[in-house]
């Protein structure tokens, strides 16, 4: 066959893909930039502005504590969901009685919907009456509400967010881990490697580029994330969990800006290109 | 296969530094599963716990027959399967073509293919939602069904696209190769040969794309506007702000939405696979 008939097969075959991209991503994309651009509402495109939208975000303190957040949520959220798959796949490299079962359960909290887990961490941590904070008497520790306190309110959701994630790295890194020759490792038992040389010289090495491309995705998820947070919390107290994408939501659906809110994720998408291609530059060092 | 081999390579000294670690192992995943899984057992708990008018102790089923009679919750189960279930068909058939298209061309055409799929994931859902949302409305698919699951497809498409092409990677293209020279079309060597033995790769995607639409909340919240139009989270969310304390009618929904994306999981878990999903884009 010629090569031509095989570009025009291929071509039809990511047509649909293609189309999609562009109805759904493209279109609303230069839309998007264009309103940026404008003072309009949500029916109205309104006046071009310029950079306006923009000054006015990177001089809003409001915008600031967004980005601080979001990188304190976004730095936590993976590498303690990276910290703890780690763990877990090592856990279950080997076989043993249960692991079956006991895999599917590991995989709930991602599996579940974050509206149904929001509700219920929010019964467990919510009032003075929710047990974790009777917990927390009972032992002898100083009453918190933990959703009321801006600092509790933060590490909760981090921690709600780690809860989430873990699941997916966990899936990630065995792959990994499967994917080691397994004759690696008998070389390095012949030489008398203890366990911890064998996990620091072999296991986290050879498992390297999977790391940082887990990295990479949960970062997007992570920064991307909207309903974890908006549902725990609804970006408070006092703003203290908003995050850049519950800042976008606000000003465009509640705010009615959304020249401001789609400016605002357009400055987070420009941030997490430059993650990950500081990341992608680690992944080819790796190869 | 690999676990069993490596195993059974393992030389002894190694094996027995190991005893108290192996025996203890089970027991300890089973405790920090379960202190890990307690946000899971609270919503059975409270489910099926007793209304407060009636006695207070055992187990009742009340708070699901207060949901089902009270609330429109069979009709957002119902629309959240349609809109779940088309997503993921569709998913699949877009995906399957687009990650066959990654893993055998190698064409400049196909690098900018393979970064617009990854350019599309790093955008957030909050740029496209106002743009798509005055499109939609031109077209009658706000607070549509159909709408949605347009959105639920196209949010699936890079990571289901990573996910056919990571498999197809694993099938050698010698076997079309053979095809093409028996005179199958490219297009017929794909569906033939490459997509019929690729049962597992289109279940995983399957199953993700299945998660994300089943589990959406943000797409839901923007474009569904009519009750007897929502889906279970925007339902479920409803009600649980205007009866945030009626703990036990709130989570008996959360139970009718939870179970199906758990028998998902307990039943194909090991056919879904994430392990090649970054491949192609750490091959740029």
């Amino acid at each position: 066959m010629t090569p031509r008939s095989r570009g025009l097969t291929m071509t039809a075959l990511a047509a649909p893909a293609l189309v999609l991209m562009v109805v759904v991503n493209a279109y609303p994309v230069v839309y998007a930039a264009s309103q940026s651009l404008r003072d309009g509402n949500l029916l109205d495109p309104g006046d071009f502005v310029g950079l306006q939208n923009f000054t006015e975000i990177l001089s809003d303190p409001l915008f600031w504590r967004a980005v601080r957040f979001t990188l304190l949520f976004t730095v936590s959220g993976v590498l303690g969901s990276w910290a703890i798959g780690y763990a877990l796949a090592l856990a279950f490299k080997q076989p043993f009685r249960g692991r079956g079962v006991l895999k599917v359960a590991f995989l709930l909290p991602w599996v579940v919907p974050v509206v149904v887990t929001s509700m219920s961490w929010n019964w467990l941590v919510a009032t003075a009456e929710s047990p974790l904070p009777r917990l927390f008497a009972a032992i002898g520790l100083p009453d918190v509400l933990f959703l009321a306190d801006p600092t509790m309110a933060v590490a909760i959701v981090c921690v709600f967010k780690v809860w989430i994630s873990f699941p997916f790295m966990f899936l990630m890194m065995s792959a990994a881990m499967e994917g080691i020759d397994p004759s690696v490792y008998e070389a390095s038992t012949v030489d008398g490697a203890g366990r911890w040389a064998t996990l620091t010289r072999m296991t986290l090495p050879l498992t390297a580029k999977s790391t940082y491309i887990s990295w990479v995705l949960m970062s997007m998820f992570t920064i991307n994330d909207f309903p974890t947070v908006f549902l725990l919390t609804g970006g408070g107290p006092v703003d203290a969990t908003t995050s850049l994408v519950v800042l976008a939501y606000r000003t465009v659906f509640q705010s009615f800006q959304p020249g401001y809110g789609v400016g605002v994720a357009f400055i987070m998408t420009a941030a997490l290109v430059a993650i990950s291609l500081a990341l992608f530059r680690s992944i080819r060092k790796v190869d | 296969m690999t676990a069993a081999s490596r195993r059974r390579t393992l030389p002894r000294p190694r094996r027995s530094g190991q005893t108290p670690w192996a025996a203890l192992r089970p027991a300890l995943l089973t405790i920090a599963a379960i202190v890990c899984l307690i946000p899971i057992f609270v919503v059975v708990g409270l489910a099926f716990r007793p209304l407060t008018t009636s006695s207070t102790r055992g187990m009742s089923l009340e708070s699901f027959a207060y949901v089902l009679s009270d609330t429109n919750l069979l009709v957002w189960l119902r629309n959240s399967l349609v809109a779940t279930l088309a997503a993921t068909l569709i998913s699949v058939m877009v995906a399957a073509p687009a990650g066959y298209v990654i893993s055998r061309g190698r064409s400049r055409a196909v690098s900018a293919f393979s970064l617009g799929i990854f350019v599309v994931q790093a955008l957030p859902v909050v740029i496209f939602v106002i743009p798509l949302f005055i499109l939609f409305s031109r077209v009658q698919l706000v607070d549509s069904l159909v709408g949605v699951t347009i959105i639920y497809v196209a949010s699936s498409l890079t990571v289901a696209t990573w996910m056919m092409a990571a498999y197809f990677d694993s099938i050698p293209s010698s076997l079309e190769e053979a095809a093409w020279i028996d005179g199958c079309s490219i297009f017929g060597g794909f569906v033939r040969i490459v997509l019929r033995n690729s049962l597992p790769g289109v279940l995983s995607t399957a199953i993700y794309a299945f998660l994300l639409a089943w589990n959406d909340y943000l797409i839901a919240l923007v474009f569904l506007r009519t009750d007897s139009h929502f889906t279970l989270p925007i339902g479920l969310q409803t009600f649980f702000q205007q009866n945030a304390t009626d703990w036990g009618p709130v989570m008996a929904s959360a139970v009718v939405m939870m179970t199906p994306p758990i028998i998902i999981f307990a039943l194909l878990n090991r056919y879904f696979s994430v392990g090649g999903i970054g491949g192609s884009l750490a091959g740029q």
